[in-house]
């Protein structure tokens, strides 16, 4: 990622990184940061391109704590870019980055250079459009992030693992299978256990793209409900194409179109009266 | 700008043509009920009574229509309030012919009888209701919010006259024993004016929120003044 020198500046030290990086003691310390309560995550002024023209252009958004905000757009708009740029996750994209602005995480510049980005994602999760489990068994699923944060002793990791499982509304369709291979489970059932393995590791936001688009109605019901019932414990960014998705699971919902944030606000607004024609347009179905 | 899918905007389209021809027909039905009394023609009364059902039988069509839309397409922001409108307004004009057959089969029952010298003091009144009737269309039609808020501040108007009206009648029945049961059916006449002019604001009520999303209800219109 290229990282503008200004952006570098005061890195704070809970996302340094350090030679015996201790990726818990790193989330641990990140998540007793005190920053602005109310908001989780703050994007000023930011613009990123993968190649010379910009894909995301002077985005000013603010994502509130303990609320589901969802990113909506047509294919192309920027949105799911924006959500990797949280987690730097289009750090390894060769010639992308960031050109102008900043990101704060609960009140942390998380841009910098000396930004230890394994603590970061642990911090922020992230779920995928097409659930991905490793080819192991449930338990090993869920209890491998917290593995390699250094839990070795047994019970504990079965009690994390219940947790997790139950968190993810899981653990009573598995519970008996825990050491059975995660890959047969049903597709909705791998998400959910890709949420409970997201969830293990106690990150305090959950980013999600598109995690509802390649499920049944039935699974997509599932996992809606799940993410409002996260919502308590987490703060949720999803990226949807579903706008029906959008207004059952969302509090406040952003529209971008062609790189640039359109409009935000309470997804009932949005949905109802939003202010600028071009939502109206697209949540309408009159372009996309 | 046209929704990409071209079923949604004819259904949408579809929609409002019903409205409107169910608000012509509402209008229409009123028009022959009253000048069936006035006129003591009993074919134009029997012809308002009998016109009612297909009033009553668009009302649920629109309904189903705006259930489909619903369904099919869970419209958004305006469509959404598009639909939402046209199935209340629908509501408030199938009451407006309700009242219409009402002050038909009144008119019929009077028509037996010889003409009260007073019925024609009703005409003001129901130009009155109509004009507040056709104001309110005329607001759905052109998404016009004036004229919409217009309506309820005309009804105001309206109610006034409406009193005095019926003060007027109960006098003169008191006046006439012989008419007694004719000047009922006159108050019973004004008060089924004054509610078509309450179902013309509530018409206006839906336009403003169609068009602007504000609810204006129950004396909320100053909250429309305060966003502008």
């Amino acid at each position: 990622m290229v990282v503008i020198p200004e952006l570098t500046a005061p890195t704070p030290d809970v996302l340094r990184g350090s030679e015996n990086s201790a990726a818990a003691a790193a989330a641990a310390s990140l998540s007793a940061v005190q920053g602005r309560p109310e908001m989780a995550v703050e994007i000023r002024d930011f613009d990123f391109a993968y190649t010379e023209e910009l894909a995301l252009e002077d985005v000013t958004l603010d994502i509130p704590a303990h609320r589901v905000t969802a990113l909506i757009g047509p294919s192309g708009c920027g949105k799911s870019t924006l959500l990797r740029c949280i987690n730097r996750m289009n750090d390894l994209i060769p010639g992308a980055g960031v050109r102008r602005g900043s990101i704060r995480v609960q009140g942390e510049e998380i841009l910098g250079r000396t930004v230890d980005v394994i603590a970061l994602r642990k911090y922020i999760g992230m779920v995928f459009q097409k659930y991905n489990p490793f080819p192991t068994s449930i338990f090993e699923n869920v209890a491998y992030g917290l593995r390699i944060s250094g839990l070795s002793n047994r019970r504990a990791l079965a009690d994390a693992v219940e947790r997790s499982l139950r968190r993810a509304a899981l653990w009573e369709e598995t519970k008996d299978r825990l050491h059975e291979g995660a890959l047969s489970l049903s597709g909705g059932q791998q998400q959910r256990l890709c949420i409970a393995r997201t969830i293990a590791v106690d990150p305090k936001i959950i980013l999600m793209d598109e995690p509802c688009s390649a499920l049944d109605p039935i699974a997509t019901a599932k996992v809606e409900e799940l993410i409002t019932d996260l919502r308590s414990d987490y703060t949720i960014v999803i990226v949807t194409h579903n706008m029906q998705q959008a207004t059952r699971v969302s509090d406040r919902t952003a529209f971008f179109y062609v790189g640039k944030l359109v409009e935000e606000g309470e997804t009932m607004k949005m949905f109802t009266r939003p202010e600028k024609k071009e939502t109206e347009d697209y949540v309408s179905g009159k372009f996309g | 700008m046209a929704h990409i899918l071209d079923s949604f905007e004819n259904a949408l389209n579809e929609l409002r043509r019903s409205v409107l021809t169910m608000g012509s027909m509402s209008l229409r039905n009123l028009e022959i009920a009253i000048k069936g009394c006035v006129d003591r023609d009993t074919d134009l009364c029997n012809s308002a009574i009998a016109e009612d059902d297909e009033v009553n039988e668009l009302e649920m069509s629109i309904d189903q229509q705006g259930m489909e839309i619903m369904l099919r397409y869970q419209p958004v922001a305006t469509d959404l309030r598009k639909v939402l409108a046209a199935m209340k307004i629908a509501g408030n004009l199938e009451r407006i012919s309700d009242e219409a057959e009402s002050i038909a089969r009144r008119g019929r029952k009077m028509n037996k009888h010889h003409e009260l010298a007073d019925l024609h003091l009703i005409e003001p009144l129901y130009e009155q209701a109509r004009f507040q009737l056709e104001d309110a269309l005329r607001a759905y039609t052109n998404g016009d919010i004036d004229l919409a808020v217009s309506v309820g501040e005309k009804d105001d108007k309206l109610d006034r006259a409406h009193r005095k009206l019926v003060k007027y009648m109960t006098s003169a029945m008191a006046e006439d024993s012989e008419a007694v049961k004719d000047y009922l059916h006159v108050i019973f006449i004004i008060r089924c004016l004054e509610r078509v002019g309450d179902h013309s604001v509530n018409i206006g009520e839906e336009a403003v929120f169609m068009e602007s999303s504000h609810d204006i209800r129950h004396g909320n219109v100053d909250k429309l003044e305060e966003e502008e």
